[in-house]
């Protein structure tokens, strides 16, 4: 068995965990002007991350935004995923393409789409002024807002997917069986659906969370240029100011953080679905 | 408690039609089971009853009450679901209690209330257990408690017994038998096992294809079956088709002359029905009739005959040692009788007839 394994997980070392240690190593390094980056084992990097209050508000920006995303995402996914997971017609297989269609779109040409649409001169204000309904551009773009609805737009199908993949494992007459015994569907929902789902919440959360806190193209293109998150922040560390330790070093903040949030929500998420006790309430 | 009509009910779906037309009366404490072969409509009439399914036409009344339009939430039944339906998430208790939480009814009385339910089906001890902790049989009773513990006015069973082994089968069947007499339910079951059917139910309801053929007690339905469906699928049955040839002879299609009953047939053309266990198998040389098959089923026998091109099938106590109806083989001649009142004349071909 271990055997087996072996070729598979060198492969991974090679590919995921050398370049981890690399970006390490460099984020103890020092910054240097003129040499790029000096041989150095200091944690300086790391806490002027910490201490800038400039980063403090990027790490800040980026929770708040993954964390909305994350809940708004859940909150629109979970609908949809029950609607795709119960649906016993012909087009389930077509609504399950639609559903998956904006994975087929890349991340660069859908931001763009929303410009187009959210633009000062996009379909939106054009429209509006051309009615005359409003004599300057709404700011429907280069705010938290627009960044929040475009990255929403991408992370949506993951949670979709996740989701309708764990509600099409509930049986349908355990849900019967509740409503037989008195229960009003919103009742059915929150005794017995949603605890049954929360192992696909989780997953399909944490799935979007990790998405959320990496988004790249939405911040930059829906953002504006003032606004900031970790991934954009980390590139001009690395590749604007060619300061490859900081870049590093916040990569590896953002990093650990993702991980550390993922872990603890899963877990507290899984607790409560191993305590049936809670049911009786 | 209540009683439970169902008047003209109907589904359809599209140009298919599910259920054509159900009438039918469960009396107060009455079990009545709906029976019939897989695509009959019975799953579709007692889903209909518990609100899961909406009727295209009819009305579902309760206790006298009109529920066709109400959520299955607000109708008082109790369903015991095939595949049982327990909350995998929640303990034996918290299955239990759900319908009383539903019902608001106090924690005490709810606690009270389980221990009684789970004592009644034998579960005591398992509260805290979850559902996969359970064996098969365990599990069915859990639902059985679950829909009894809020005291239904009528009492739904959906092919409770078809997930059991067959042993279990037999116990479970006159466990549920003995609570719903005892607690006087209005019981409507579903179930395409005849034997289910007739050893649990007051009364039968025979359907096919969406119709009801036959309404009746397990004797009336086996005695006196309203046509060739009813007599073929409750019990085994002969059925000839052929043609009355003059008071009390019917001659078969193959050309076998066979008594038949004197009463005034009914009209239209007519199937011979004659259950296997009246037939009277006697060895004879000369007799008319082949013995094809002899199958040895310990305390029964079955004899699969050829009578002039008509086959037939006889089922009698296995002879004992001594009698000479004991060495008949199969190749051997043999004569065939039974009381001509025994082989009732059905009237043939109606719509639908499989």
């Amino acid at each position: 068995m271990a055997a087996l394994v072996l070729p598979a997980g060198l492969l991974v070392a090679l590919l995921l965990v050398a370049p981890m240690l690399l970006l390490f190593r460099i984020s103890l390094n020092e910054y240097s002007p003129t040499e790029m980056m000096r041989e150095a084992t200091t944690a300086a990097n790391y806490l002027r991350a910490v201490g800038d209050p400039y980063y403090r508000s990027v790490l800040l920006t980026t929770l708040t935004v993954a964390l909305g995303s994350t809940l708004l995402t859940l909150g629109l996914g979970f609908p949809t995923a029950y609607w795709l997971a119960r649906m016993e017609s012909r087009w389930k297989s077509f609504a399950t393409i639609v559903v998956m269609f904006p994975l087929l779109v890349g991340n660069v040409v859908r931001a763009a789409g929303w410009l187009a649409l959210l633009g000062n001169g996009g379909a939106i204000n054009a429209s509006l002024l051309g009615l005359g309904l409003i004599s300057a551009p709404l700011p429907l773009i280069y705010n938290t807002g627009a960044v929040v609805v475009g990255i929403v737009a991408v992370v949506l199908p993951y949670m979709v997917l996740t989701l309708s993949a764990v509600i099409e494992s509930i049986p349908r007459n355990v849900e019967e069986a509740a409503s037989n015994l008195g229960a009003p569907s919103w009742t059915v929902f929150r005794r017995v659906v949603l605890p049954l789902a929360l192992p696909g919440v989780a997953a399909g959360s944490v799935l979007v969370f990790v998405l959320c806190m990496n988004t790249y193209a939405s911040a930059v293109l829906l953002g504006g240029p003032r606004f900031k998150m970790m991934a954009p922040a980390v590139y001009d560390q690395f590749v604007r100011g060619n300061n490859w330790p900081f870049g590093a070093a916040l990569a590896f903040i953002l990093l650990t953080i993702t991980l550390v949030l993922t872990v603890l929500g899963s877990a507290a998420l899984g607790r409560r679905y191993r305590r049936p006790k809670e049911e009786l309430s | 408690m209540g009683s439970l009509v169902l008047e003209a009910l109907a589904k359809r779906y599209g140009t298919s039609v599910a259920v054509e037309r159900v009438d039918l009366e469960v009396r107060q404490g009455e079990m009545v089971a709906l029976l019939g072969p897989s695509g009959c409509g019975k799953t579709t009439t007692l889903r209909m009853v518990a609100g899961f399914v909406a009727p295209s036409a009819g009305r579902v009344l309760i206790g006298g009450a009109d529920v066709t339009q109400m959520p299955p939430h607000a109708r008082d039944t109790g369903m015991v679901f095939q595949s049982y339906a327990l909350f995998p998430h929640m303990t034996v208790a918290a299955n239990v209690a759900f319908g009383l939480e539903m019902r608001r009814v106090g924690r005490a009385e709810r606690d009270t209330r389980v221990r009684e339910a789970l004592r009644l089906v034998r579960l005591d001890g398992l509260e805290d257990r979850l559902p996969r902790q359970l064996s098969g049989g365990q599990q069915q009773r859990v639902a059985l408690a679950r829909a009894l513990v809020v005291n239904p006015a009528v009492f739904l069973l959906d092919e409770p017994l078809s997930n059991l082994d067959a042993k279990l089968r037999g116990e479970v069947r006159m466990e549920i038998r003995a609570l719903q007499q005892r607690l006087g339910l209005t019981t409507l079951i579903v179930t395409h096992d005849q034997e289910e059917a007739l050893t649990m139910a007051d009364r039968l309801v025979v359907m096919e294809r969406g119709r009801v053929r036959q309404v009746g007690t397990a004797e009336e339905l086996y005695e006196s079956p309203a046509d060739p469906f009813v007599a073929g699928f409750v019990g085994q049955c002969n059925l000839v088709e052929g043609a009355l040839e003059g008071t009390g002879v019917f001659r078969a299609a193959s050309g076998a002359l066979l008594a038949c009953a004197a009463t005034p047939p009914p009209p239209g053309r007519h199937v011979l029905a004659l259950r296997p266990e009246r037939i009277e198998v006697t060895p004879a040389a000369d007799g008319p009739a082949r013995l094809r098959a002899v199958t040895y089923l310990g305390p029964l026998t079955e004899y699969h005959l050829d009578l002039d091109g008509t086959p037939l099938l006889a089922i009698r106590p296995t002879p004992t040692a001594g009698e000479p109806s004991r060495l008949m083989s199969a190749g051997d001649a043999v004569t065939l009788s039974w009381d001509a009142s025994a082989a009732r004349l059905l009237s043939a071909a109606q719509p639908g007839q499989t």
